[in-house]
């Protein structure tokens, strides 16, 4: 036999060994919970804001820096959904979520050059942060690993598409400071630094 | 016989038992609940042959815009008209019969069984304009639940999608992928043809370790016949596919007058989900390059094997639970 042909039957057997039950279809699977997972934060408005603006964070800062989030951000969702579902940790206080929100928005606004190392530690921080918020959904009967999947996977590709997205916008080197597109991205980051503030003070004052 | 072959038979003899569900008792009860229009969207309901264990536990669901108070009906303008469910057939009853009177004295009789709990009630007159739209709107919906829950279909599509890689070519595999399922889904709905769902299921899989093995070919220069002929490929497998969706309209319970409009509304709700989730992986493909996000070399084969390795993981249990029923 092939030994590639081998290795593809080996991992489908060892699979198929480990599965309690090797559902057909997925909607008995309970798929459900991978769409619970992938739609939840994208009907959350913190989650909306603070993911579309790490993304064009991330993009305005260049293709070598942005790409790694691809990797790290969902792998942060899922380090914060285990997190939560393994010790019990406290809520998010609103005031958390609108600071996050205000800083991305004047990182944006300022478009001050982050180092990588720095950009992908904030990335995977923002990720566990909302991970573990998103674990607040978790029922006793959801499918842990699908909800975690569909979790990571719209982490994936809301940041994957909204950084390429950014980076049409990107100021070509040789263009002038006054670029329009870079005035575009910076209005956008004054305008969710706008949104943190409103919320932060929402929160202070309930 | 190679140590692989015996350990997939061991694997395999091991597994059925595991795979196959327990076969639960039936109660061999009958009940019939018969509706009698009073007033147009008034009605008066009795269960006229009353289930074993009384009608207290049954979970009876009407349309949403029906309030049901036994043995008060009130449908409204709108009359009795949409999906009637029994959710929980099996515990007090088999099967139960639902006989609907118009005012004008028309009869209609429905069945409902534990493998076919629901019915699609269109009237007894002719459809109205607002009947099509919730129709429409019920199957549409369906239909893009279907092909969106339904990762064996969306996976074969990503695998054509990786093979073609995108352009007029991959318009055309789409189409023909299309064009095959919706012209068997239209043959299995009208009663024409007809394939045991497991066997079918089995071959819906190994359709996709087909498409993982093309890719690994393909990526390594070798030209393969989806790579050559990637139109013919979707059509064929496009047939077998489109059988299974149509798994998807067999236990609602369908009216003949109405098959051809649900089936319409089914298929352009799977095509729908179908060109959106294309749409993305088209997104995806080109938001990679533009990051300058691609795989490196040596891991080039490994979206291939996943691919390969998922769906014979699904044809080895789909494989498993044909053999333990036989």
């Amino acid at each position: 036999m092939n030994p590639r042909l081998r290795t593809a039957l080996l991992t489908a057997l060892l699979l198929f060994a480990q599965s309690k039950i090797a559902d057909a279809h997925i909607v008995s699977a309970r798929l459900g919970d991978f769409y619970a997972g992938a739609l939840h934060p994208l009907l959350t408005l913190q989650d909306v804001i603070m993911w579309a603006a790490l993304g064009l964070l991330a993009g305005s800062l260049g293709a070598a820096s942005g790409r790694w989030l691809i990797l790290v951000f969902p792998l942060g969702l899922c380090s914060g959904l285990a997190l939560a579902t393994l010790s019990n940790l406290p809520a998010v206080s609103p005031l958390i979520d609108a600071v996050t929100i205000l800083v991305l928005g004047l990182l944006l606004a300022t478009a001050l050059r982050i180092p990588m190392t720095l950009l992908c530690i904030m990335a995977f921080a923002l990720g566990v942060m909302r991970g573990a918020v998103n674990a607040g959904e978790l029922m006793p009967q959801t499918d842990r690993l699908l909800y975690a999947a569909g979790l990571a996977s719209a982490g994936y590709v809301v940041i994957t598409l909204i950084m390429a997205l950014a980076l049409s916008f990107r100021r070509p080197e040789a263009a002038p400071v006054s670029s329009w597109r870079g005035i575009a991205v910076r209005a956008v980051g004054g305008w969710v630094a706008a949104i943190g503030l409103m919320m932060a003070g929402l929160s202070l004052a309930s | 016989m190679s140590v692989w072959r015996a350990l997939i038979l061991v694997l395999l003899v091991f597994a059925a038992p595991l795979l196959a569900r327990p076969a639960s008792a039936h109660q061999a009860t009958l009940g019939v609940l018969e509706f009698r229009e009073m007033r147009p969207g008034m009605y008066i309901g009795r269960w006229t042959t009353l289930p074993k264990d009384g009608d207290n536990r049954i979970e009876l669901r009407m349309p949403a815009h029906c309030f049901l108070r036994l043995p008060e009906l009130n449908c409204g303008d709108k009359g009795l008209v949409g999906q009637m469910t029994i959710a929980n057939l099996g515990e007090d009853m088999s099967a139960a019969i639902i006989r609907i009177t118009s005012i004008q004295d028309d009869t209609s009789s429905y069945t409902i069984s534990a493998a076919n709990p629901v019915v699609t009630i269109i009237g007894t007159g002719a459809p109205t304009l607002e009947t099509w739209l919730e129709l429409a709107k019920t199957y549409v919906n369906l239909g893009m639940d279907h092909i969106l829950l339904g990762a064996d279909h969306l996976l074969f599509v990503l695998g054509l999608i990786w093979i073609v890689q995108g352009g007029w070519r991959l318009f055309k595999t789409i189409t023909a992928f299309t064009i095959g399922h919706s012209a068997s889904l239209a043959a299995t709905a009208f009663g024409w043809i007809g394939v045991p769902e497991g066997p079918l299921n089995a071959c819906i899989a190994l359709s996709i370790v087909f498409v993982g093995v093309e890719i690994v070919r393909q990526q390594r220069g070798e030209i393969g016949l989806t790579a050559r002929y990637p139109w013919a490929v979707a059509f064929s497998f496009g047939l077998v596919h489109g059988i299974g969706f149509a798994s998807a309209l067999a236990g609602l319970g369908l009216e003949r007058r109405i098959l051809p409009a649900a089936l319409l509304f089914f298929n352009v709700g799977v095509e729908i989900g179908q060109i959106l989730f294309v749409m993305l992986v088209l997104a995806l493909i080109s938001a990679h390059r533009r990051l300058g996000a691609v795989m490196p070399r040596w891991s080039a084969e490994l979206p291939a094997y996943a691919i390969g390795s998922v769906s014979m993981f699904w044809f080895l249990g789909r494989l498993a639970r044909v053999l333990a029923a036989a």
